[in-house]
């Protein structure tokens, strides 16, 4: 029999630890906060910047939907137009889709080096859950993103992937293996991916993923400023800077660098330059699947391991690395800092080679 | 005697006039194709797919009843086609049906004598096009996006590495009125917050 009070107490005791209320004031969360100095505080950047991608997101998504029309009929061509016809609309799209990748890289270095820094220890294990979620939903939000310009490339990429969930239903028991064929319908709304998943996908791109990014945002940083920055390092830090204004004035001289890099890049070369010019065609339902047919470069680290490996390894690695993401504040509590470094290296190795050597890899293994 | 110089005289006209026209009737008479042989080297060449859509209007080739294809052609357009496949030398504008802007202005500048005989050697194409024509603007010549494999009809389609120079300083300009623009605001920002901590302090301490 479980005892109600006992349980009510821990809930009550673990929250107030986890958000302390007293601490819920200017004094604590903006005079008194300082910021560490030592071998890793470049870590401490990281998050900034990942937010400071976000919030041009929104700005320059904000201007695309002005223009944009979410229909397979007009997609394509609004997007052109948007390119062609619209002032600054080719530099705010291609910010945008820049700006895009930007924000998934940094997201990863920052959960890598907060790993590494084991900054998800107690009282910050929400703080650590809340940024897991987020960097899932910032995935999604590349997926869904990829396939509003409605071209080759972004349709029957979808198709791949959404039938990639489906997939999954044959290694699930028993009434478990529907769900993944219920979740591809729910999301594609149609036999095949056409107007239905549009309308569906672009929902969720610009209303309700934001949202739900929005609200764990605001957990995620309230959490970081109630506990302040984390230890980081080993030896406790001997020197210390104020967040507020030194760590401030550092952190937007970094994203006024950022945005220069980012607007000159956006102004010099046009985001669909990197891939083929047949995928960008606009999608012909009726026409072959041109060659060359593949995601954004962030789920490479997935992809070419699913064309080498069967499925199903795929899938038990995926589920154990999310059960291990999610887990993470109980599995290392008690781990060194230098283990979780070398943890963190070999992921950041395993990802950087995935991702600029896949195709190669894929090509020596296949042929 | 003077029939049969005639004959001769005849005979030997005849033939130049077969030698001039047999050509013209056996390109008129090729079958409608997209040239494999050059997608085959842009391909190889610059590592990037390519299709038919380089300089076709039709992604998949010239045969067929779709958009740009033979089986859809008006009798205006079969017209148009029948002149396109005439234009043996090089110089005559032509509006091919079948053919993009770039795949007409390759047939303008070298003609479809020339284009035929290169078939072996499709490198070539790159040398005999004119090295200053840059039908989209984007600052790299037609012949250079024929070798990179890349769309010589969209502007933001190109070399990523060669647009970026051509791009940064296309518009200097402007870079360097947004570095100004951002600097300025940076250091703007920075100020009014060191002020306004500043402000706090004294505050704090009066109290």
């Amino acid at each position: 029999m479980i005892d109600l009070d006992r349980a009510t107490h821990s809930l009550t005791q673990f929250v107030s630890e986890r958000f302390p209320v007293e601490k819920l004031n200017f004094h604590s969360m903006v005079e008194k906060k300082e910021v560490p100095i030592h071998s890793m505080s470049w870590g401490y950047y990281t998050g900034g910047l990942t937010m400071f991608f976000f919030m041009i997101q929104v700005v320059t998504g904000l201007f695309l939907l002005f223009y944009y029309q979410p229909t397979v009929s007009d997609a394509n061509i609004s997007v052109e137009y948007i390119s062609l016809h619209v002032a600054g609309g080719a530099l705010i799209r291609n910010m945008h889709a820049w700006s895009s990748s930007c924000m998934i890289f940094f997201a990863m270095v920052h959960l890598l080096t907060a790993f590494a820094m084991k900054s998800f220890v107690k009282p910050r294990e929400i703080t650590w859950i809340a940024g897991v979620i987020l960097l899932f939903i910032t995935f999604t939000f590349g997926f869904t993103g990829y396939l509003l310009p409605w071209n080759q490339i972004a349709v029957n990429a979808t198709k791949v992937g959404l039938q990639s969930v489906e997939y999954v239903g044959q290694y699930l028991p028993g009434q478990l293996s529907e769900v993944p064929r219920i979740l591809r319908e729910t999301f594609q709304g149609e036999s095949s991916v056409g107007q239905s998943t549009l309308g569906r996908f672009y929902a969720l791109h610009v209303v309700i993923l934001p949202l739900l990014l929005a609200a764990l945002l605001g957990l995620h940083l309230l959490s970081v400023q109630l506990h302040g920055m984390s230890q980081g390092v080993d030896q406790p830090a001997k020197k210390f800077e104020k967040f507020i204004s030194i760590f401030l004035f550092k952190d937007l001289t970094l994203w006024a660098t950022v945005f220069l890099g980012l607007f000159v890049v956006a102004m010099c070369v046009p985001f669909d330059s990197i891939l083929p010019y047949p995928l960008l065609a606009p999608f012909n339902a009726l026409g072959a699947t041109p060659q060359g047919i593949k995601p954004e470069w962030y789920f490479f680290f997935v992809y070419y391991p699913l064309e080498l490996l069967p499925f199903w390894v795929i899938l038990v690695a995926s589920t154990v690395v999310v059960g291990i993401l999610i887990l993470t504040p109980w599995i290392f509590k008690g781990t060194s800092r230098r283990t979780l470094g070398f943890i963190a290296s070999a992921a950041a190795a395993y990802l950087v080679i995935m991702t600029v050597f896949g195709e190669q890899i894929y090509e020596f293994f296949k042929h | 005697m003077i029939q049969g110089e005639k004959r001769v005289k005849m005979s030997i006209s005849m033939g130049r006039y077969y030698f001039a026209v047999l050509p013209l009737l056996a390109l008129q008479s090729l079958p409608a194709s997209a040239y494999p042989e050059f997608q085959q080297f842009v391909e190889e060449n610059s590592h990037r797919t390519v299709n038919c859509a380089m300089c076709h209007v039709n992604e998949n080739g010239p045969v067929g009843n779709s958009k740009g294809q033979i089986g859809s052609f008006t009798p205006d357009e079969m017209k148009l086609l029948n002149q396109a496949r005439a234009a043996i030398d090089p110089g005559v504008k032509v509006e091919s049906p079948i053919l993009n802007q770039f795949g007409n202005e390759i047939i303008k500048a070298i003609g479809k004598k020339t284009f035929v005989k290169i078939k072996s050697d499709p490198g070539r194409l790159a040398e005999l096009l004119p090295q200053t024509s840059d039908l989209d603007g984007d600052g790299i010549p037609d012949a250079k996006e024929y070798l990179d494999g890349t769309d010589p009809l969209n502007k933001f389609h190109g070399d990523p590495g060669k647009l970026f120079f051509i791009n940064l300083d296309r518009y200097k300009m402007h870079i360097i009125l947004a570095i100004v623009a951002v600097l300025s605001l940076n250091y703007g920002l920075i100020h009014l917050i060191n002020g306004i901590s500043i402000l706090q302090a004294g505050k704090s301490a009066k109290d």
